[in-house]
């Protein structure tokens, strides 16, 4: 008993600090959720209208979740719960792969197996340790929400949901150690696990029957097979029924006792799946410079583009919806043009571009990534091995260039057409494809703009390169993108490259800000290439 | 005969750290050369320059009389490199990172050749080719490096501390290598911080310390250098009892204890007195380059080098920036 509590101590003096930014972040999520729908949705027949929109449109249900009923307690749950409960699932897939996994492959695993510890006891304590952390977050939720003014019982019953979701993962996470020998397989397996639980909630809640007052639905059985949809399924605010919970009570203690199964049987630092074997031999493609940017660096771009997609998706989808708002409420209209300065298209237009700015964004910010990946390069010395070779540096900086270039059209052609396909599937015409093209173009010379400026500061000044290259990125967002709405002056958003990005609206769409920032981008891209030629490697 | 690697009077300035301070080196076509000094004497720095990938502050170097700066990418396609703490890609397996090495020098065009080198190579360094870079234990790592600078034929291979993580095993199939591309007529320029290590392979070696050439030469030349040191102890020892013994040099006695010291090639002829003498607590040890100085420049590191040589390694710095940069 007394080495439980050491281990239980050592455990959450190790894991305070982030634990305390997690459960904060949670519970300030919620808070924030709620005054935020009460400023947007404050009044009862607006609201109604959005969720009568919402149930015919399976996107919304798909990335939300479904409404149960139309007061501003409901409408909360309804928008704010499903992120609530993959955060804790995330939560907890790291924090039990971080006390099981992580510490075998560290080796500190078995230091511990050989005291009175054992083998089983540290992972007692981690499970211990992990239902206190979701007691304590649940907590924090219901309290949140008390404290947004949200009815007490209902609070109460969406805190027991995020804490018996987050157990599940925590469950998940551990039986993920298990399976896998590295932590980072454990925590991408168990990470997905939290992902698919989501979407295929989502697609139960996409495919649901709405009741005939269009403010409830009755969900298809895919939710009813995802941990996140029994959470959801407590209907917090309206029925406020804790059974599903033990579907998800039920669920972790089948992995738990999957877990210590595997793990009397397994040798320490061994897995269920052996450690994944690479290739004897490299494929034709990894034989340049460029051919090994790009193999460093698609698994991150293939993310940027699913970020992009979603995004579209929403926006295609979202148009048809924020044309019908806009005429039951002009505030949004307001809205639309504070975040896109001097456009004079339709609303939909507007809605559209505005939307794909934040998709640049993400274009800029997987470009930002690709420089921080050479830097990365020269810092671990393996681009010191490259150098060695034919490989000249102005050829390995055009090579992760070029793939900055085409990550970021690709980032921006995933964003389009998922807008297009999307916009066309809930029956908008098909000029929205076009007009979902021009957006994503008109995103090009600021992303491309951040990517050479980027290039420029890792030949001029490496050891900034990564701490720069995100609070440029950060400042250009907030200036270009939220500038308009908080009322900031225009010298301050004229900073931001996202401010000149051309509005591709109607017939007299002024291109020029774009050709400025492509011309600045190929000359600095050029400074940086000519630099790179005079550049030491940079090691520190 | 040609001489392929040249340096005088090199400089090289981190700040106010004086890497290296007016460093000499010759190499011959065709030699097998030792590069040594303690930790923190500006090896993998004079390495760096010679590659082209540092810019020296000063002095000059040509390799095949070109200048490494200017002229990098022409001089890398006749060099095979092995840095001194190899780092791999954590996601390519070392099969993948062999061939793409081997690629970017331009070692694989004839394929048959390269896919023979590269099996012969893998199967006498014991190597497991598909496991991930990020698997690997520092001297399979540093086999990975070895494999993809063999794999394909070099005029220059340039080893740093090539042998710091390999077991005695490796450590001999590594000199069969080395052999077997010198009896091809490659140079080969070895550093390494242990004198023992490079004089079973080197034909001339140069010894620096503190960014300074101390001693040049063939290892005849510096024989004096590569003494064995011998030490024991006996009841009741006197300097007429050692007298006996052959070939005894800078003989101390201290405290009952004898320590000399012998030429290595030496060392059995010593046996049957000290059989008869019947020693106690016998050590017979290569001398460290630490010792090494002591002995022949009369001091010790003077507290500053000393620091210096103690200070973090290129590797170690680089590990520290790698983990601010990944919190940032
Ligand atoms: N990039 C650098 N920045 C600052 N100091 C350096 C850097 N590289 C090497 N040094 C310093 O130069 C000296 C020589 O280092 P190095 O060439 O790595 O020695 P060796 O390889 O012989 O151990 C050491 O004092 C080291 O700290
Ligand atoms: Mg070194």
């Amino acid at each position: 008993m007394n080495t439980l509590v050491t281990l239980l101590l050592q455990r959450i003096r190790r894991d305070r600090l982030q634990l305390l930014i997690w459960i904060f972040g949670i519970a300030l999520l919620a808070l924030f959720s709620v005054s935020a729908v009460e400023k947007t949705y404050g009044d009862p027949a607006g609201r109604q209208n959005i969720l009568q929109l919402a149930v015919a449109n399976p996107s919304i249900l798909m990335l939300r979740g479904t409404p149960e009923g139309g007061g501003l307690d409901q409408f909360v749950f309804f928008e704010i719960f499903t992120f609530i409960a993959v955060l804790a699932g995330l939560m907890n897939t790291f924090l039990s792969v971080r006390h099981s996994r992580a510490e075998e492959e560290s080796g500190r695993a078995e230091l511990l197996a050989a005291t009175p510890a054992g083998r089983t006891l540290p992972t007692v304590a981690t499970i211990v340790f992990g239902a206190l952390v979701n007691v304590v977050n649940g907590l924090f939720v219901a309290l949140a929400f008390i404290a947004g003014g949200l009815d007490a019982k209902g609070s109460f019953v969406a805190g027991c949901a995020t804490a018996a979701v987050g157990l599940t993962f925590l469950a998940v996470g551990l039986f993920a150690a298990q399976l896998m020998r590295t932590s980072r397989g454990a925590n991408g397996v168990a990470a997905a696990a939290v992902t698919a639980a989501y979407v295929i909630r989502g697609i139960g809640d996409a495919l649901g029957t709405p009741s005939a007052d269009h403010l409830h639905m009755t969900v298809a059985w895919w939710s009813w097979i995802s941990p996140i949809g029994w959470g959801q399924q407590t209907l917090a605010y309206d029925a406020n029924t804790l059974t599903p919970l033990l579907l998800n009570l039920a669920l972790t203690a089948a992995f738990l006792s999957l877990v210590f199964v595997l793990q009397a049987q397994r040798d320490s630092g061994a897995s269920l799946l052996a450690g994944r074997l690479g290739r004897v031999a490299a494929r034709n493609s990894l034989s340049s410079s460029l051919g090994l940017a790009w193999r460093l660096q698609w698994p991150t771009v293939v993310g940027w583009c699913v970020g992009s997609a979603f995004g579209g998706l929403l926006t295609g989808s979202l148009a048809h919806a924020v044309a019908g708002a806009a005429t039951a409420d002009p505030t949004v209209e307001k809205v639309m043009e504070g975040l896109i300065p001097g456009g004079t298209g339709s609303l939909v237009q507007l809605f559209i571009s505005a939307i794909f700015v934040m998709v640049g964004v993400l274009a800029a910010a997987c470009a930002t990534q690709v420089i921080i990946r050479m830097r990365q390069e020269e810092v671990a010395g393996t681009a010191e091995q490259v150098l060695a070779t034919r490989v000249s540096r102005a050829r390995w900086l055009i090579g992760y260039l070029t793939v900055g270039t085409v990550s970021i059209v690709l980032v921006l052609l995933s964003g389009a057409a998922a807008s297009g396909l999307s916009a066309v599937a809930v029956g908008d015409t098909s000029a929205r494809i076009g007009d979902s093209f021009a957006a994503a173009a008109a995103q090009l010379p600021a992303a491309l703009l951040y990517l050479s400026v980027l290039a420029l500061v890792f030949v001029a000044l490496p050891g900034w390169t990564v701490g720069l290259g995100w609070t440029l990125l950060g400042l250009g967002t907030v200036f270009g993108l939220f500038g308009g709405l908080v009322g900031m002056p225009e010298w301050i958003r004229d900073i931001s490259p996202f401010t000149h990005s051309p509005v591709p609206i109607g017939t007299s769409t002024d291109w020029s800000g774009g050709v400025w920032m492509l011309c600045i981008a190929v000359v600095v891209a050029i400074l940086a290439t000519v630099g790179m030629k005079r550049r030491e490697l940079n090691t520190a | 005969m040609n001489t392929v690697i040249e340096a005088h009077g090199l400089e090289k300035r981190y700040g106010r750290v004086r890497a290296l301070d007016g460093l000499d080196l010759s190499v011959d076509a065709g030699e097998v050369h030792g590069f040594l000094g303690p930790n923190g004497a500006g090896k993998s720095t004079t390495i760096l320059v010679l590659l082209g990938l540092a810019r020296a502050s000063g002095g000059n170097a040509t390799v095949f009389g070109q200048d490494p700066w200017n002229d990098a990418v022409e001089l890398h396609k006749r060099i095979a490199y092995v840095p001194g703490d190899v780092s791999l890609w954590p996601n390519l397996s070392g099969g993948e990172a062999i061939d793409l090495l081997s690629r970017l020098r331009g070692g694989t065009d004839d394929k048959a050749a390269y896919a023979e080198r590269k099996a012969r190579l893998i199967e006498v360094f014991q190597l497991d080719p598909s496991k991930k870079g990020r698997s690997y234990s520092k001297g399979n790592r540093q086999k990975v490096a070895l494999v993809a600078a063999f794999a394909s034929p070099a005029d220059v291979y340039i080893l740093d501390e090539p042998t710091s993580g390999l077991d005695p095993l490796m450590e001999g199939v590594f000199n069969q290598e080395i052999r077997r591309a010198a009896s091809l007529g490659s140079t080969i320029l070895l550093s390494s911080h242990i004198l023992s290590e490079v004089e079973q392979l080197c034909d001339r070696v140069t010894i620096i310390r503190a960014g300074k050439t101390v001693e040049t030469g063939t290892l005849a030349e510096l024989r004096h250098l590569t003494r064995t040191e011998v030490s024991f102890a006996r009841n009741g020892l006197t300097e007429a009892d050692i007298a006996r013994i052959p070939s005894v040099h800078d003989l101390a006695l201290v405290n009952g204890r004898a320590r000399f010291t012998v030429d290595s090639d030496k060392i059995s002829s010593l046996l049957p007195a000290l059989t008869e003498l019947d020693v106690k607590g016998l050590r017979v040890a290569p001398p460290s380059l630490e010792e090494l100085f002591l002995r022949h420049y009369g001091d010790e590191l003077n507290p500053a080098e000393a620091s210096l040589a103690r200070s973090p390694s290129r590797k170690a710095r680089r590990r520290e920036a790698a983990k601010v940069a990944s919190l940032r």
